[in-house]
């Protein structure tokens, strides 16, 4: 007999029994072990997905820093620049200010320099001319030139204009008949009487004789003053001599460099 | 020389006897109950697993994905019936190759047995999954004259299961032992090896069939729930 009705019976069982085993000690642990991978798997990347997010909102959040921070950096630069800027013009118009004031102070300096230049030398040319007139006059005429100086004076006192010698009269009367006699030499006592005569001459309304004392200045360089009060009569070199220095200033006025600032509009057409 | 395991009387106490073939089903039983329980009682759910468990994962899942891809239906209910046809098939059929053992499967007995678990399981399902009117209304489809060739048609399918089973199985069997007899070396271990795959075939087979009479009693409801639905 090819089936046996009490083995069949005998597998059914076994093979329930083993399906029950194998769901106990197989599928159930395996499968349950299989989920719970999963689950964590899935939980894992739910967990980097959401971590995935958090670093992407804060590199977002950096992001957005670096570029107020870059923002920021450029609105600082700028500003500098236009600090720089400003500072700058700043400077150049000191500087420029500076360099015009020390401009100014050089030619002023300059000024009083060619003046003072030009007092000095008309000092000494009036100095040097005296001395070579002084000299030619004793070499050729045998005389000395305070002599002929004195004469001169002497002349022009006695040619003295009818209103001018009212004047003089009239202050050496508010003086008390008392006069200075400036000279650049000395002078002897027979010239003072000399001129004591030639003032009562040329002053016929003078009542008494004038007092006259003699007084010696080496800035006349050559010359005769006489003072009575406010008035003066004098001869002397300086009117020579200022025509010399109008020449001498005419010839520097004209030597002049022309100055670089000020230039002359239209000069360059 | 036994052909039949049945008759290989071990030992016997009045009607109560242990044939071969029941000896050697406890023993493949004794075996897969023991080997799982060695390997699941330390399941590990993350980091490196043990090579045992991934054995029977890859298993598992894969009987898994068979039968979602048969019944295009979720595996979780089937799973222990079917898996468990498939795996003690194959473990039968694989330990052939002990020397002394006789693979249960080639008892007509015990393919007929796992046959009339099908028979039962298909209505037993098939109730479970749509209730037993609904279940039953389907052998009067298309039409009541019908009802006499589906319960054929489900008999003899069950007949069917149980033979082709057996006769694979005892048709190696056989077929070895006439070899033993002609060319005693080297042939007959191609010939096992040969078995060796037969067999794996044979328990897919069985356990496939097995699921696709199950899943086409449920997919006929399911069609039906759907035209009722449209």
């Amino acid at each position: 007999m090819i089936i046996d009705w009490y083995t069949i019976i005998f597998q059914i069982i076994n093979f329930l029994v083993i399906v029950f085993l194998l769901r106990r000690f197989l599928y159930g642990p395996i499968i349950k072990a299989m989920d719970d991978r999963e689950q964590k798997i899935v939980e894992r990347e739910e967990t980097a997905v959401s971590s995935k997010e958090k670093a992407e909102q804060e590199a977002e959040e950096y992001r957005r820093k670096s570029d107020e921070l870059e923002e920021q950096q450029e609105e600082i630069l700028d500003k500098a620049a236009q600090e720089a800027e400003e500072e700058k013009k700043e400077l150049l118009d000191k500087a420029r200010s500076e360099v015009e004031e020390t401009r100014k102070r050089w030619v002023e300096a300059l000024e009083r320099e060619k003046e003072s230049f030009v007092a000095e030398l008309r000092r000494r040319i009036g100095a040097q001319a005296c001395s070579i007139a002084r000299r030619c006059l004793e070499d050729l005429a045998d005389a000395r030139l305070e002599e002929l100086i004195w004469k001169l004076f002497l002349q022009k006192l006695a040619k003295l204009p009818a209103g001018e010698a009212e004047e003089l009269q009239k202050a050496l009367q508010a003086e008390d008949g008392k006069a200075e006699l400036v000279s650049a030499f000395k002078t002897p006592d027979g010239q003072i009487e000399e001129l004591k005569k030639s003032l009562t001459e040329a002053l016929p309304g003078l009542e008494e004789e004038p007092a006259v004392k003699a007084k010696t200045d080496q800035s006349l360089v050559c010359g005769i003053e006489l003072q009575a009060g406010g008035y003066r009569v004098a001869w002397n070199i300086d009117s020579y001599l200022e025509d010399l220095e109008d020449e001498l200033l005419r010839d520097l006025e004209q030597a002049k460099p022309a100055d670089p600032g000020e230039e002359v509009p239209g000069s360059d057409e | 020389m036994t052909i039949n395991p049945d008759e290989l009387i071990i030992f016997q106490l009045g009607w109560f006897k242990i044939n071969a073939t029941i000896l050697f089903t406890w023993f493949v039983m004794i075996f897969l109950a023991l080997g799982s329980w060695l390997v699941t009682r330390k399941l590990s759910s993350e980091g490196p697993l043990s090579r045992w468990q991934n054995l029977l994962e890859v298993l598992v899942n894969g009987i898994k994905g068979q039968i979602r891809e048969v019944s295009r239906q979720d595996p979780g209910p089937y799973l222990p019936f079917v898996g468990t046809l498939f795996i003690f098939i194959a473990v039968s059929n694989i330990l052939a190759i002990v020397p002394g053992y006789i693979p249960p499967t080639s008892s007509l007995s015990t393919t007929a047995a796992l046959a009339i678990c099908v028979f039962i399981a298909v209505p037993v399902f098939g109730i479970a999954n749509q209730g037993i009117l609904d279940y039953l209304r389907q052998y009067l489809q298309p039409t009541f004259f019908m009802l006499p060739f589906n319960i054929i048609g489900e008999l003899s399918r069950t007949l069917a299961l149980a033979v082709r089973l057996y006769g694979n199985m005892m048709s190696g069997t056989i077929i070895v032992a006439i070899l033993l007899t002609i060319t005693p070396l080297i042939f007959p271990v191609v010939m096992q090896a040969l078995g060796l795959l037969t067999g794996l075939i044979q328990a897919y087979i069985f356990a496939i069939l097995a699921m696709v009479y199950i899943a086409s009693a449920n997919q006929a409801h399911q069609e039906i729930a759907k035209k009722g639905e449209r």
